[in-house]
């Protein structure tokens, strides 16, 4: 790993003027030093976040749910409220890497976890990299997206923020000119030419906290791995609703790993939504969630496994058994 | 602050003892904790944050030693393999281990024991799949996982 | 007097004919009714508390005074010649001490036995170019940074089934076939699948499995004046004496091996291997220790796996199910440098009676590292397609699988016409079947019409590996002034549980308490030859050396007791720590010793030779049940009961993990395993353990480990044969029959990753 300076913040309004392109905000640090070990990014200065006592909080408001950027995967995980209330993101937590990784892994860097495509991870200078090209679109794509979104054809790889999409998040950001606040469904976003990231963050922006509006929707998160934990979504998909009586009003469904960002399913939403989900209907829902899929090469798998996910996820949510 | 490739001198506690080094920003708490204070017990296996040998307990939360810096540490209280029998006996955990033939060449035991540590520390007693939910980020390539399982469930029954 | 003999020396399957020198005549074997207070019951591992406080000492863990730690530079090109190294950058970085590059390397062969320590063709994506020894190793990195290379690439081939096409750039002068197709023959093929009723053909493909052992491979070098200590991770002390010895020119006097603890090998990590002598050069170039570990990614590219395999089957039966015909015809994947290929055929030549048999294995070279041996390397591909094809055959036939495998069962080791010294199948298939509820497996053609989300399936494979080790192994047992024992021998402990059953044995035979018998091993300067542990031979070949010793041990004792008590030393015998005169105790050994002083009684032992008239084999079987989920496409493995013939069973508690390893990588192998190659760049893209998948703590089944344990009475002087290689050989083909039995259709291909799964379900839907 190159050298770096090393700086810790001190407080917010200090750190927004540290950060450029060369200088790069340090959390968890799960992502980003392997990140430098591999010398994808050789930043010259990272500034340690973790000293902003106030940025690591998880407490229920009148309007939802606030998490500190620095609240960890684990706290997430193991927080009754989440579990409670916001099934889905306590689940995608969970599902999450290792336990040593959701101490360590915070929500903030979470959410702007680098594509783990082993192109862009190894000694490939791809697209994603300023390369001219994508290799993994006509190379090894097993683990790659099925919908076509940029010359990219990684997929995002995080777990909790399709389950923040599905309850309706935003992101507070601070930058040099004061706050911002940005729908999670809306930060995320396909790469293009000059902004080669899957998030909208400015370089010399940081994430503050996180909120989930209040819901009594019912949520949760369903992740398909390669083995059985430690591994990232083949596909995953979050869905929410108020459900009654095998019906979900209002419902949200979020497919994860099949794009460069979360893909929200509104088709299959307004197939179901207040319908009652007879096996039929749900057959339907799980064959339209696959419609607009262009599979790669090598991963056609993905078609059936989201279409047996999302109908497993209604299945689920309604308390229906297979 | 610390310039780059400039040292600074840091204060690291470990197992209770208080060392004085210097080091680099980019020292990883593995490295330091290895080369530069010879405590060899904790393994360097991938570096990358994907096997689990490096576990130790920061503030008693088992996390990985590769993708620590060690700048970050001082005032924080390090617990290494080496910190589990300081006083000759072996811990119940260790001797667990022993008991229940949960390891084979030894490699990834001390990152097992100190996951097994976090794990106890925070769940006295895990049922069964709490344990394998556990000790899910430490991988054994020699296959000892079942007498690991046992050798925890051991000491949480004993405890 | 001591005896010259011949020997077959077996490693890994490659079978080779040496002298050996053995001590007199063999001690008759242990009964099997034989009465032993140690040997045979659990133990747990003498080593345990030195692995679980983190003070046993690995060769990474080697640090020495003024030490200095090395990084390796390596091609990024899988094909291509080095035409300018230019270090100079590099060796002003202050801490660098040597850098070498091939300008300034020593004519040191490696690879082969006669390519160069630092080659100017780079013949894979990681081969050494070049090798820097600094302070630290954060510096050693900078420096590799600093060193500019100048390459021509070349034309490349990283696919080993398109290697062997014509249009196909060459790997190595020859071409890509290493050396020339091994083909095992008997009888005639074609009359044998003529005459069949019933034919099946299948074509089977396994993945590239890496050992990725947790410790990669490396050393430690240290020269004092002309002697050179390498503290090295290695399956052969002995052998990384020789080779070092070999290629620096030294007496082996003065070369000394350590491998007191090393982090797993499984195959990959015999003596030879190039970074040895890059290590040695910089020590002596620098004057000082220098460590040489691999990380995780060189372990990958460079440090050997088990190669990939294409297998085309032909199985012939009558329609009792007897065979008629078994042809193989197999691709291997080599890598660029190979000096043998591994044998795919051996389980189809061995495991069941068949008259006409043809199988062909091809190794092929490509632009990628060395394959190395990997655990039961050939046997564990060879059972997955002979075993999918006896399960495809029971189908037709309408026979129980397992039936039609009783039906077939060798009944001698039909490449020498020999009988077996042991081999009892039909005993690990009963106590399986019964285990794992065979009778309730359903039919294979049911279950691909079924609707429920997770179904079940049973399967089952055979095992048969060699594991009888032999001579030459030596020990000595020296017992100490405080009436311990101290056993020493260059053998080694790769985690197997070695030191703990050398203990129990000589324990055992002389009369000790287990608890003061110590054991000194993996020292070339500490103890005697020891063999290569590989081949599951370290327990058949040294623990007869061990009692040998022991005996010797005891019958020296024993005379000196009747000298000092004026007793007949023929009435004389040690039990638990006290010598007795028939049934009354005379006096406790401790007390005997300490009446001596600082005498010390040294006993020596050899391995005797392996008996001519009977083949030695481990042989049993393993029954897999496995849940697939129907939704997301995994497989997840059950139960897994494993009966194993090894003969007896030193220590059942080391022995079951033994096989409870061995089945767990069989179960990487079958459903998470795999490195995955980008053809047009030449490029491994998972040289890592984020996307080279080993199996977690909650992968892993029930695992019911039968004991069959039967003394193999004529296979030496315990009855004892190695469990390092049974365990992985069954698993993969086991799992893959009981999927193909959850679904109703089968999976040709492994791993059996969700994504099969689902292309298959989608196939039948």
């Amino acid at each position: 790993m190159k050298n770096f300076t090393h700086i810790d913040a001190q407080s917010i309004e200090h750190t927004i003027p540290l950060l450029d392109y060369y200088a790069r905000p340090l959390a968890g640090g799960t992502d980003l030093i392997p990140l430098m070990r591999e010398g994808v990014w050789q930043p010259d200065r990272l500034v340690n976040l973790k000293p902003l006592a106030d940025l690591h909080f998880l407490r229920e408001a009148g309007d939802g749910l606030h998490i500190g950027a620095l609240t960890t995967l684990d706290e997430l995980d193991r927080s009754p409220l989440v579990r409670e209330r916001y099934q889905a993101l306590a689940e995608a937590a969970h599902s999450a890497a290792s336990p040593q990784l959701r101490n360590m892994a915070t929500l903030g860097g979470n959410l702007l976890q680098q594509v783990r495509c082993w192109y862009y991870r190894g000694p490939f200078n791809c697209w994603m990299k300023g390369g001219d090209h994508c290799p993994a679109r006509s190379g090894e794509n097993e683990h790659h997206a099925v919908f076509d979104q940029s010359p990219c054809v990684a997929v995002y790889p995080s777990d909790p923020p399709a389950a923040l999409i599905t309850l309706d998040a935003s992101i507070r950001i601070v930058g040099p000119d004061g706050a911002r606040s940005v729908k999670v469904a809306d930060f995320l976003a396909p790469p293009d030419e000059l902004h080669r990231v899957m998030h909208g963050l400015g370089l010399n922006e940081l994430i503050t906290e996180i909120v989930v509006p209040h819901t009594t929707a019912r949520s949760l998160y369903l992740k398909a791995m390669d083995r059985a934990v430690w591994a990232y979504a083949l596909v995953s998909v979050a869905v929410a609703g108020e459900v009654a009586n095998g019906t979900i009003t209002n419902p949200r469904i979020v497919l994860g790993a099949v794009a460069n960002v979360p893909v929200r399913l509104g088709a299959v939403e307004a197939l179901i939504d207040g319908q009652l989900l007879t096996d039929e209907l749900i057959k339907e829902a799980g064959t339209m969630a696959t419609h607009g899929m262009e599979p790669l090469a090598h991963n056609h798998y993905k078609l059936p496994l989201a279409r047996n996910l999302v109908r497993q996820a209604l299945r689920d949510l309604t308390g229906q058994r297979m | 602050m610390i310039e780059q490739g400039q040292t600074t001198a840091i204060e690291l506690s470990v197992n209770g003892h208080r060392h004085r080094l210097r080091l680099e920003a980019r020292r990883s708490l593995l490295d330091a904790l290895r080369i530069d204070l010879g405590l060899t017990g904790t393994k360097q296996v991938c570096n990358m944050g994907n096997c689990g040998s490096c576990t130790v307990l920061i503030d008693d939360q088992p996390v990985y030693s590769c993708l620590t810096l060690a700048i970050e540490c001082v005032d924080k209280q390090i617990r290494t393999i080496e910190g589990l029998n300081e006083n000759g006996t072996l811990h119940p955990l260790q001797q667990a281990f022993i008991e229940h033939d949960a390891l084979q060449c030894g490699f990834c035991t001390p990152g097992q024991v100190m996951a097994a540590c976090g794990l106890l520390a925070r769940n006295p007693h895990p049922s069964e799949a709490e344990v394998v939910e556990g000790m899910s980020g430490n991988l054994c390539r020699c296959g000892a996982y079942r007498g690991i399982v046992q050798a925890v469930l051991a000491v949480s029954a004993e405890g | 007097m001591p005896k010259l003999i011949k020997s077959e020396i077996n490693v890994e399957g490659r079978i080779t004919e040496e002298y050996a020198v053995v001590d007199g005549d063999e001690l008759a074997a242990w009964g099997e009714n034989e009465e032993l207070a140690i040997v045979g019951q659990p133990a747990p591992r003498i080593d345990g508390a030195a692995k679980t406080t983190g003070e046993a000492r690995f060769s990474y863990d080697v640090q020495l005074p003024g030490m200095l730690y090395a990084k390796v530079l390596r091609s990024p090109h899988p094909n291509a010649r080095v035409l300018r190294v230019d270090a100079s950058r590099a060796e002003q970085l202050p801490g660098v001490v040597v850098v070498l590059t091939h300008e300034t390397a020593p004519d040191i062969k490696v690879r082969e036995g006669k390519l160069p320590l630092l080659p100017e063709d780079a013949r894979f994506a990681g081969e050494l170019v070049a090798a820097v020894a600094a302070t630290d190793p954060d510096i050693a990195a900078d420096a590799l940074a600093l060193i500019e290379v100048e390459y021509e690439t070349l034309p490349f081939i990283t696919d080993f089934t398109l290697a062997l096409e014509g249009s196909a750039p060459k790997v190595r002068p020859n071409g890509n076939v290493v050396s020339q197709p091994s083909v095992t023959e008997r009888g005639d093929l074609k009359a044998g699948l003529a005459v069949a009723d019933v034919r099946v053909e299948l074509t089977v493909r396994t993945p590239t499995a890496v050992h990725n052992a947790l410790e990669t491979h490396g050393c430690v070098a240290a020269w004092e004046g002309d002697q050179l200590t390498m503290y090295e991770s290695s399956q052969h002390v002995y052998g990384v004496r020789t080779f070092a010895a070999k290629k620096l020119g030294l007496p082996v006097s003065k070369v000394r091996a350590i491998g007191t603890y090393m982090g797993g090998g499984f195959g990959a990590k015999f003596p030879g291997q190039p970074y040895s002598m890059v290590a040695a050069t910089l020590a002596k170039r620098s004057r000082r220790p220098v460590h040489l570990m691999y990380d995780r990614e060189g372990e990958n590219l460079e440090s050997g796996y088990r190669g990939a395999s294409v297998q085309h089957v032909k199985l012939g039966a009558k329609r009792d199910g007897s065979l008629t015909a078994i042809e193989l015809d197999g691709l291997t994947e080599c890598g660029s440098y190979a000096n043998w290929v591994v044998s795919l055929g051996g389980p189809y030549a061995m495991m069941y009676t068949c008259p006409n048999v043809k199988l062909t294995t091809t190794g092929v070279h490509t632009n990628i590292g060395p394959f190395q041996a990997f655990r039961a390397p050939g046997f564990v591909e060879g059972m997955v397609g002979l075993e999918q094809g006896m399960d495809l055959l029971a189908e037709k036939l309408g026979m129980d699988p397992l039936e039609l495998r009783r039906r077939n069962l060798a009944k001698l080791d039909q490449s020498e016409d020999k009988p077996f010294s042991s081999f009892p199948v039909e005993e690990c298939y009963r106590r399986g079947a019964e285990a794992i509820g065979w009778n309730k497996r359903k039919p294979t053609n049911d279950q691909s019409r079924s609707s429920e989300r997770l179904r079940r399936g049973t399967g089952m494979a055979s095992q048969i590996w060699w594991g009888g080790g032999g001579p030459p192994a030596y020990a000595e047992v020296q017992l100490n002034g405080d009436g311990t024992a101290t056993v020493l021998t260059g053998a080694q402990d790769l985690g197997t549980g070695a030191r703990t059953i050398f203990a129990q044995v000589a324990a055992e035979e002389l009369g000790l308490e287990l608890g003061s018998v110590g054991v000194t091993i993996g020292d070339t300067y500490a103890g005697p030859f020891g063999p290569a542990s590989g081949g599951s031979v370290t327990t058949g070949s040294m623990t007869p050396a061990v009692r040998s010793a022991a005996n010797d041990l005891r019958v020296q004792l024993c005379s000196i007791v009747a000298q000092l008590e004026d007793v007949p030393e023929e009435e004389l015998e040690v039990r638990g720590g006290t010598v007795y005169r028939r049934d009354t105790p005379v006096s406790s050994v401790k007390s005997i010793m300490r009446k001596l002083g600082d005498v010390m009684l040294i006993g020596k032992g050899s391995r005797g030779p392996n008996p001519s008239d009977v083949s030695v084999v481990t042989s049993g079987a393993q029954f897999a049940e496995v849940e697939v989920d129907t939704v997301t496409g995994r497989v997840r493995v059950i139960k897994i009961v494993a009966a194993h013939d090894s003969g007896r069973i030193v220590n059942p508690q080391t022995f079951t993990s033994q096989i409870q390893g061995g089945i767990i990588q069989g179960l990487g192998l079958a459903l998470t395993e795999q490195r995955v190659i980008d053809h047009r760049a030449g490029q491994i893209l998972n040289p890592n353990l984020e996307w080279y998948k080993l199996p977690t703590v909650a992968d892993i089944p029930e695992i019911v480990n039968l004991l069959i344990d039967i003394p193999d009475t004529k296979a030496n002087s315990l009855g004892s044969k190695g469990a390092g290689e049974p365990g992985i050989i069954p698993t993969a083909a086991a799992i893959a029959n009981a999927v193909a039995n959850a679904l109703g259709v089968r999976i040709f291909e492994l791993p059996i990753t969700p994504a099969r799964v689902l292309e298959a379900l989608e196939t039948i839907a």
